[in-house]
């Protein structure tokens, strides 16, 4: 059950920092005025570190409905490990994280460039294996359609080229119609057809539930109304 | 899951391939090491339970081991329940394991000639050994997968849970092959199927718990 809130309005192009740490600072920038319902995710002073070095610390925000939120930063400053921390694949070293309400396999996906696929199934085999597991209706020959990959439904994973790899990772990531869709770096190795898919993917997303996007490409952050900025 | 092992593996063939050359290696050096020589049932049932590890061992915990090597492991993190990962790949570990265990018993015996005393015993022994071999050294293989250094880690970690298998299953199929009293072997195989059930019905819980850590 999705616990309902009233987000408060906030100004638009006003930084707002979130919390000052230790050796960086997080900020969110509003770039919409936005009124919704439905709570989706809430992060209160989240901080992940290896070893001695903190990646991120003191992160707090919460996205409901409608919310697409753009992480960025410079190389290493911890987008893809934040992302991998809100999809719970790692364990925060502090902080508390709430969301997405419901079973995760459903309500949560994400798809990462560095994500391995299985080299001896086929694209099609991926779909059947991930709704099968998840629990969702597959959806395969509609999807197929969706990223274009109607023709490279039966070959091997591992003979796909970069791009049509991230097309796979994305038909898996969408296939289960997630409450919230983390997508990293989701347009690096795509096409100009492909971009233009993932910014429907985005589209589609926020009207659905919300999405968290880990990005620099000037382009893929127009496609959000929020903004978290990494910095030292 | 089942079906997902098996088609990686029969497209693959890395652990098929793995088992069947060690199983002819292991056959091989024991079948000449005993080369025209009487053995006692109590021999027989050790090297057979020496073969069946030498050949098993390194192959089953591939099964968790390969989706942290291939970087998958995350997939099924988000995709599935623990349990449904768990039993799809100790049912495919269990499959392997018989068909390793029924081939490599067929092939050691078959060469050194030596006779099966009671059959039905040797079956299930063999049967409810293999599968808790499946069981116990997937379970390992799934608590050391994220590990660095898993290698070292796997030894500490399956050491202590298969000693106790490798007793009771070569008491209980040393009887099946002739050697020690009938009572002593049935004992033996309850015993073993017992520490199937206990491996299998602790384990998920166990793997469920690491599993998302």
């Amino acid at each position: 059950m999705r616990r309902s809130s009233v987000k408060e309005a906030q100004t638009a192009n006003a930084i707002q920092p979130v919390e000052a740490t230790n050796n960086r600072c997080l900020s969110i920038l509003p770039t919409d005025i936005r009124f919704y319902t439905g709570a989706v995710l809430e992060v209160n002073g989240l901080g992940k570190r290896f070893d001695d070095r903190w990646i991120f610390r003191g992160l707090s925000f919460s996205l409901s409905v409608g919310d697409k939120l753009v992480v960025r930063g410079r190389n290493g400053a911890g987008k893809s490990t934040l992302l991998k921390v809100l999809a719970h694949l790692l364990m925060p070293s502090e902080g508390s994280l709430e969301g997405p309400p419901g079973d995760p396999r459903l309500n949560l996906s994400l798809s990462a460039l560095d994500q391995a696929l299985y080299p001896h199934l086929t694209v099609r085999e991926h779909l059947i294996l991930a709704s099968d597991l998840r629990g969702c209706p597959a959806r395969t020959e509609e999807l197929l359609v969706r990223i274009g990959l109607v023709e490279a439904g039966d070959r091997f994973a591992a003979l796909l080229s970069t791009g049509m790899r991230s097309r796979l990772r994305l038909a898996l990531a969408i296939q289960p119609e997630p409450a919230l869709l983390l997508l990293d770096e989701p347009g690096a190795s795509l096409d100009e057809d492909g971009r233009t898919l993932v910014a429907s993917i985005c589209d589609e997303q926020g009207q659905r539930g919300c999405l968290i996007l880990a990005t620099n490409d000037p382009e893929e952050r127009r496609l959000a109304n929020l903004e978290l900025n990494l910095v030292d | 899951m089942f079906q997902k092992e098996a088609q990686s593996e029969l497209r693959a063939r890395t652990g098929i391939i793995t088992v069947g050359l060690l199983s002819l290696c292991t056959v091989v050096a024991l079948t000449l090491a005993v080369f025209n020589m009487q053995i006692s049932g109590n021999l027989a049932a050790g090297l057979l339970w020496s073969a069946i590890l030498f050949a098993s061992v390194p192959a089953l915990p591939r099964t968790f081991l390969a989706e942290e090597e291939l970087g998958t492991g995350d997939l099924l993190r988000q995709w599935a329940r623990p349990h449904s990962v768990y039993w799809g790949k100790v049912l495919y570990n269990a499959v392997q394991g018989v068909v390793t265990g029924v081939v490599l018993s067929a092939l050691f015996l078959g060469f050194i000639g030596m006779h099966v005393a009671i059959p039905w015993l040797f079956a299930l022994s063999l049967f409810g050994g293999c599968v808790a071999l499946a069981g116990t050294v997937t379970l390992c293989g799934a608590l050391v997968a994220r590990a660095s250094n898993r290698a070292a880690l796997a030894g500490a970690v399956s050491v202590p849970l298969l000693l106790p298998l490798i007793a009771i299953g070569v008491s209980s199929m040393r009887v099946s092959l002739g050697s020690g009293f009938y009572t002593q072997g049935v004992m033996a195989t309850i015993g073993l199927y017992g520490y199937a059930i206990f491996t299998l019905a602790i384990a998920p819980w166990v793997f469920a718990s690491v599993w998302k850590n």
